[in-house]
């Protein structure tokens, strides 16, 4: 049977309905920041979990305060071993502390949905669910001695059935400073959203909804992607890998990573294990002109006493690399003949920029994404044919602080997909946040289908971290 | 008047006594407090000190070497005692202390140990690594721990022109020429 442009559109504006609907969004506040330090979120956020410079600066420093001394951290850790110690290895255990509280947090979120969407024969269909609660996450962070880390999230979500889902959405350990120049040579591994995205990724957007044309969009299609990936599937950017990355910050001003991760595939944002026996790799470069340095240094900045503000400009190139070989997509063609496909190399490339000018923060990625598709017999796997498609991605978004409890965030989406008989897909999200206590956050979001009026949700947020 | 001259006399004799020693602040940037610095008059030119008779002590008590940070002049016999119901050991990983460990001891037992070398060394108890003390073996007798606010006070040195040093388990030291005329002041700001 063919599938109709009708057909296409309704199943991606309700697989867009979904991901808005039930899709579980990472929280990034960390209160147990707040508890080890003595201070207050707005130390590290603007409105949480959107860091400010010192935020940004405090996580790429393996969560402690750029310069720290004993003086700031106001919960003495337990000490595992004295630093004489140190000189004593490998004749003894190399010294290291532990929080002395153990350092959990907590955040809830609760969301009305009000969502109005199209049916075939134009029919509009309203829906307005409390989720209450949402998703709850659980988080641990914190530091082990002088050059370790560790920053853990487990997330409970509730199903539209009235199931649950849990997922372990972050489990790393990082290296600080390992060797070298501080803040040059740092390590992380485990399961964790990458520096790649760093700026853009949903755990440090101010809004509720993430950037799913860049992180859900699914190549896989008979003549290449046609939209966003459900949960089950889709090859695109991982949201979160598993992976050992490199990371740092030299001369205050340039940050590289690069890190090497299991392969997406099938398995929704975070890919699989053991897809198949190839490695992915990824790498980002940026500087940033103005405004505090990606370290926390502020040497030669005149810096406003408002600590959102600055004026400055970050860009960055970034790219992200892959074999799907071995990794079979079913896929059918416009007749419903059945086809497995491969997508035996992957390629993204993309820039980023952010730009801060007082109380507005400008930013946005456009991505370039090549993806050589075979398309293989689906029960002998003998290839069928390759084709490489290509597809397009960008947003820009505006986030103005209006005072701090109160900010504004528009972002426009625009995703050109590989099968050139699939219009773009085009989607506005506005916010409005309101911090009504400094760990407690209401949201009122607005995102909509530009492609049809009676497509859009208005969702109603309340979030809290203890 | 043979009372008064007499008293005149024991005045004049006592002021320098009574009034001589350096005495300040020392500014510990980063610390949670500005205790456990250690002060002290690096030479008195042309004067020898004997070792002490008494010996220094250093109890380990709930876990924590007491006090932290022990001064001491060189030659001087340390006693490490045991105050807890449990073993404890004591031991220096530094040459300059001899690399000494006295083995590991019940509660109410004494273990001694003679420094005879100028050093700042680590005193550790392999049964507990958390423990950590330091011994600072020090060329003179002039010398005091800062409390935690800072102050010290250094008795009893005689007027000349000496150097004032610093030491701190964990900053980097200082030192200064001080002027010592009766009760004379130095501050000193010590960093990482």
């Amino acid at each position: 049977m063919r599938m109709t442009m009708r057909d296409v559109r309704r199943d991606l504006f309700w697989l867009a309905v979904g991901l808005i609907l039930f899709g579980a969004r990472p929280a990034g506040a960390v209160p147990a920041f707040s508890r080890k330090y003595q201070t207050s979120c707005q130390t590290c956020h603007v409105i949480f979990p959107k860091l400010n410079p010192f935020g940004e600066a405090f996580r790429l420093n393996g969560y402690r305060m750029p310069a720290e001394t004993a003086e700031q951290v106001k919960q003495p850790p337990v000490s595992l071993g004295a630093e004489a110690y140190k000189r004593m290895w490998p004749g003894m255990v190399y010294p290291s502390d532990l929080p002395s509280n153990v350092p959990f947090a907590l955040n809830t979120k609760m969301e009305n949905i009000y969502s109005s969407s199209q049916e075939d024969f134009g029919h509009q269909v309203i829906h307005n669910d409390f989720q209450f609660p949402q998703e709850v996450n659980l988080f641990s962070a914190g530091t082990l001695g002088t050059t370790f880390g560790f920053f853990g999230e487990i997330t409970w979500a509730e199903r539209p059935d009235g199931g649950s889902d849990t997922e372990i959405e972050h489990a790393r350990l990082d290296v600080t400073s390992a060797f070298g120049p501080e803040h040059l040579v740092n390590f992380r591994i485990g399961k964790f959203a990458p520096n790649l995205y760093d700026g853009f990724q949903e755990m440090w957007l101010m809004t509720d909804n993430g950037v799913d044309t860049l992180f859900t969009y699914n190549p896989i299609g008979f003549r290449g992607g046609t939209g966003l990936a459900d949960s089950g599937g889709g090859v695109s950017l991982p949201a979160r890998a598993r992976s050992i990355e490199m990371y740092g910050v030299a001369a205050h001003r340039f940050f590289y990573t690069v890190g090497v991760d299991s392969p997406i595939g099938p398995g929704g944002p975070n890919g699989t294990f053991g897809a198949n026996s190839q490695k992915d790799l990824y790498a980002r470069l940026d500087y940033k002109i103005g405004g505090m340095g990606l370290d926390g240094d502020t040497g030669g900045v005149k810096l406003p006493p408002e600590n959102w503000r600055e004026e400055s400009l970050r860009v960055g190139i970034l790219g992200y690399t892959g074999n799907g070989k071995d990794v079979n997509f079913d896929i059918t063609d416009d007749s419903g003949n059945a086809f497995k496909m491969q997508d035996r190399r992957y390629n993204r490339y993309g820039v980023f920029a952010s730009w801060y000018l007082g109380d507005l923060n400008v930013f946005g990625v456009a991505l370039h994404g090549t993806d050589r598709l075979q398309l293989l017999d689906n029960e002998t796997l003998a290839q069928i044919s390759e084709t490489t498609r290509n597809y397009d991605a960008w947003f820009a978004q505006a986030d103005y602080v209006i005072k701090p409890p109160f900010q504004v965030s528009v972002r426009y989406e625009n995703l050109r997909v590989a099968d050139p008989t699939v219009p773009s897909i085009r989607t506005l999200n506005a916010n409005f946040s309101l911090l009504i206590r400094a760990n407690i956050k209401t949201m009122l979001e607005y995102h909509r289908d530009l492609r049809n009026s009676q497509n859009y949700t208005l969702a109603t947020v309340l979030r809290f971290a203890l | 008047m043979k009372r008064f001259l007499c008293g005149v006399l024991f005045a004049l004799a006592t002021v320098p006594l009574l009034a001589g020693g350096i005495h300040g602040k020392v500014a510990c940037a980063g610390q949670s407090d500005n205790g456990n610095a250690v002060v002290y008059v690096a030479k008195v030119p042309g004067k020898t000190f004997p070792p002490p008779k008494e010996h220094a002590t250093m109890d380990q008590s709930n876990r924590v070497f007491l006090p932290h940070v022990l001064p001491v002049l060189v030659g001087t016999t340390v006693d490490f005692t045991n105050s807890d119901p449990y073993l404890h050991n004591v031991f220096s990983p530094d040459a300059c202390a001899d690399k000494f460990n006295l083995g590991t001891f019940p509660k109410g037992e004494k273990r001694s140990h003679t420094f005879r070398k100028e050093c700042f060394a680590p005193v550790l108890c392999i049964v507990h690594p958390e423990m950590e003390a330091f011994l600072a073996v020090l060329p003179t007798p002039y010398f005091a721990v800062t409390k935690p606010d800072g102050s010290y006070d250094i008795p009893d040195v005689p007027d000349g022109s000496y150097t004032v040093k610093v030491w701190h388990p964990k900053l980097k030291g200082s030192e200064k020429s001080v002027s010592v005329h009766g009760a004379t002041q130095a501050d000193f700001q010590i960093a990482r």
